[in-house]
């Protein structure tokens, strides 16, 4: 699965190497002139990033299931979470509606936050975890960082096709973080961090699906 | 309190409705419920409580929240033993968006919608958000507040799907044996779960078992539509039942299960047409069979003529194909020499009847009593010897002893050689008469007493074939000309050397079956070597037997015959102009001479077949 969406990424990055408008010039995968390169349309992209949103969270469950197995079992997951999420000052459309109803590039610009601010909890949650599913951990932060590159690729196909402004960008660095933020994650203990993770992959997942409806009309939108 | 949940899901449905139209939806709400529910047993509210002794108190609790669809939930409570159940509004909900570390977001707000009669609360989309913590307590009107922070939840963790809808199944293939097929199962996503926009992500398990039998198959729809699965192995004959339940993706609360839907196969009829086919054709090619044998046999003789056409073999007209074969031609002469009386279409024994194809081979044998009337009737035989009698006869010698004879002179004149002016003389007509003629029956006899094969040695001048016998001899006898025969070699006395001078090779002279006439013998003067027998004039003396040195086909004069090489070399020309052989075997090589005789212009002809240059210096 990583392998694949890095060819995407690729393909992507060659696509919009060309950095104009919408004409799409041909990928760094297809420079050659391969017969079968073909230009992955917008839906195509989003099916993919779905794809990998969906892995990343089912992950992300069975992770939290294994630490859930050592401590007493909860009815709803809920309980031994003392403190909330680091993500929790994000303002994320908490319910189907408010996700339909907000603007594309805020949506799109929700999704790209919350990958940021996971990009360094799960890295120190791979270091720290080397003896519990230490490969579940390294895939879960792989994802995050490709499924961020994905989400900024179709941010931007998005743009270049004219259906959201340019005002969306990514938070490139830590500093655009409230300061709140930076590192209060680190005082997480692993099973909050795990449960929040769990939350908010949850949350990417259907922000991407809505967004997807919305960009790319389809039956039953 | 397991068949709440049951029953929820029927009410949760109505109360959909209900919102959309809250009149209708209501009342058919409040007609449709029923006090007998009980929630489900995978709920986790209630697990802890199933292990409570009755006996002990129990406080009012919630038994259990669900969410269908992601965008509302409900939850239901019990007042445990305190209490009175029948007051409905003795206990109330309050909830609370729980932001931990939070204090602004910790008020307690009342349950937006009661539905008292099941114990539920029903919070509505403008009430729910999702992966926010929700925590829910009781409160009396004592200001007793039951809580249990375990009761606390987010939305998308208490998700339960509806059950899926249109079950339906259809028959994907049968095994080769027709006991056991394979069926595919399709069905629709719930309607108050939104797939199509992706809002909810659920994954299937279809559950399958015989009728009788307590154990469900379990199989975890996994492959892509996920609308659809495919039963392997069931048995022909048994009823299964099958029914499906969906849960969220990486969540673990299934909804309820849906409706069984019952499967069943009948014994496949397919089977029995297509052996009742193979046994059709069966009989068919069989009947076939037994008809084109029957063809066969009835027209057996016809097939036979057509596929193996007979070969010709021999068959002659009346006679016998047995009598053919080696070693029987004694019989076989009988017959044609007329003792079976073969000329006579109405006596001769039908051979070959039944075999319509034969083409016999037509013997033209005369038949003595006819012989007269059939003059023209010669064989071809008879005539390449010398021609017929009749024909004989005209062919007489022109000359004196034709007059003795009888004999016409006509065509055998005509038959001389040419150059030969006074042929007539010449003829040679032997004048056989005798004392006794031979029958004429005796003609053909005589004839036929020659080998059935007989070498042709010499071609007469007239016509007629010298003949040269086979090996053995017959010693048929014939009567008078037996008779004369004998005289004649007493006379000569010397019986024992013609008898074993006749063994030897012989010139056999042919003479023609003369009904008048007797026997008359062609003298070739050349030819005479019988020692002792020495040649004789011709010169015919009309009362006696003329004792022709050389041979005649009578088989008692036979005995007579001069043996004669078929072959000799002429060793010089006389003075007369005869040819002098030298016969290579006997025992005295005189020539014989033509004594000088009226007739000596004959030796001045010879017999045998003679150049034209030689001709020339044998005329005269």
């Amino acid at each position: 699965m990583p392998g694949k969406l890095t060819s995407v990424w690729l393909l992507l990055a060659g696509l919009t190497s060309g950095g104009g408008p919408a004409t799409v010039t041909a990928a760094l995968i297809c420079a050659n002139g391969q017969a079968g390169c073909r230009v992955l349309s917008l839906a195509k992209l989003f099916d993919r990033v779905i794809q990998h949103s969906a892995r990343m969270h089912s992950i992300s469950d069975d992770l939290h299931s294994e630490f859930e197995q050592y401590f007493v079992p909860s009815r709803n997951h809920i309980g031994r979470v003392s403190r909330n999420c680091h993500t929790a000052n994000l303002l994320t459309p908490d319910s189907k509606e408010n996700a339909e109803r907000i603007a594309r590039e805020e949506l799109t610009e929700v999704i790209l936050k919350l990958l940021v601010a996971w990009r360094d909890p799960l890295w120190h949650f791979h270091q720290i975890a080397a003896n519990f599913s230490s490969d579940k951990a390294l895939e879960m932060s792989d994802m995050v960082r490709e499924l961020r590159k994905g989400v900024e690729k179709v941010a931007h196909k998005m743009q270049t096709l004219g259906m959201i402004s340019n005002s969306v960008s990514s938070p490139s660095s830590r500093e655009d973080l409230p300061p709140s933020e930076r590192g209060e994650w680190r005082l997480m203990k692993d099973h909050e961090l795990l449960y929040c993770f769990r939350r908010d992959s949850d949350k990417i997942q259907n922000y991407l699906k809505i967004l997807k409806c919305r960009i790319v009309p389809e039956h039953g939108c | 309190m397991d068949g709440w949940m049951l029953h929820w899901v029927q009410v949760s449905t109505s109360v959909m409705a209900a919102a959309a139209s809250p009149s209708s939806g209501l009342l058919l709400f409040l007609l449709t419920s029923s006090p007998a529910w009980f929630p489900s047993p995978g709920s986790a509210f209630v697990t802890d409580w199933h292990h409570m002794t009755p006996s002990a108190p129990v406080e009012p609790h919630f038994t259990n929240c669900i969410s269908r669809d992601q965008v509302t939930f409900s939850c239901w409570w019990t007042p445990g033993s305190f209490g009175n159940p029948s007051d409905p509004g003795a206990l109330r909900v309050f909830y609370q968006k729980r932001v931990i570390d939070s204090p602004t977001k910790d008020e307690w707000k009342e349950c937006p919608h009661y539905f008292h009669s099941r114990r539920e609360c029903f919070f509505d989309r403008n009430h729910t958000t999702i992966w926010t913590t929700y925590c829910l307590q009781l409160r009396s009107r004592d200001n007793i507040t039951y809580f249990n922070t375990d009761d606390c939840f987010t939305v998308e963790n208490i998700v339960r799907p509806d059950p899926p809808v249109s079950l339906n199944w259809t028959c994907l293939n049968v095994s080769p044996s027709g006991q056991s097929y394979d069926v595919v199962v399709t069905w629709e996503p719930p309607p108050s779960a939104d797939v199509a926009v992706g809002w909810m992500h659920i994954v299937y398990e279809v559950q399958y078992r015989e009728m009788n039998s307590t154990n469900w198959e379990a199989l975890e729809v996994q492959l892509q539509p996920q609308t659809q699965q495919t039963i392997y192995g069931l048995h022909v004959g048994k009823v299964y039942e099958v029914h499906i339940r969906c849960r969220m993706k990486a969540f673990t609360k299934f909804g309820d299960f849906s409706e069984s839907v019952f499967i069943e196969v009948s014994k496949i009829p397919s089977k029995d047409s297509f052996s009742l086919l193979t046994l059709v054709i069966v009989l068919g090619v069989v009947a076939a069979v037994i008809l084109i044998m029957w063809i066969v046999v009835s027209q057996q003789h016809r097939l036979m003529v057509i596929l193996l056409p007979p070969v010709p073999a021999p068959k002659i007209k009346g006679v016998d194909s047995e009598l053919l074969k080696k070693g029987k031609l004694n019989e076989l002469n009988f017959i044609l020499s007329g003792g079976g009386l073969l000329g006579s279409p109405m006596y001769s024994p039908e051979f070959y009847q039944d075999e319509p194809w034969v083409d016999f081979i037509e013997v033209d044998v005369k038949d003595p009593d006819t012989g007269e009337k059939q003059d023209d009737q010669a064989s071809d035989t008879e005539r390449l010897l010398g021609g017929s009698p009749h024909v004989r006869q005209r062919a007489g010698c022109s000359n004196a002893l034709s007059d003795r004879l009888n004999i016409d002179d006509g065509a055998l004149t005509s038959t001389l050689l040419p150059g030969q002016p006074d042929n007539k003389e010449a003829c040679l007509c032997v004048d056989s008469e005798r004392g006794e003629r031979p029958p004429a029956p005796s003609g053909p006899q005589t004839w036929v007493n020659t080998d059935f094969y007989a070498q042709v040695s010499n071609v007469m001048p007239f016509g007629g074939v010298v003949l040269s016998p086979g090996q053995h001899l017959r010693t048929q006898e014939s009567g008078p000309a037996s008779n004369q025969s004998s005289k004649n070699e007493k006379k000569d006395g010397e019986e024992e050397e013609e008898k074993k001078q006749k063994e030897l090779q012989f010139q056999l002279l042919v003479l023609e079956p003369d009904s008048e006439s007797s026997t008359r013998q062609i003298i070739p003067p050349p030819y005479c070597s019988l020692p002792g027998e020495s040649c004789r004039s011709i010169e015919p003396r009309p009362a006696e037997a003329y004792q022709s040195p050389y041979v005649s086909p009578d088989s008692p004069q036979a005995q007579l015959f001069a043996p004669v090489a078929d072959y000799t070399v002429v060793q010089e020309l006389d003075s007369q102009r005869s040819v002098l052989l030298d016969p290579p075997n006997l025992q005295s090589a005189q020539s014989c001479r033509l004594e000088q005789h009226p007739l000596k212009a004959l030796p001045a002809m010879p017999v045998g077949y003679v150049t034209p240059d030689l001709q020339g210096a044998l005329s005269p």
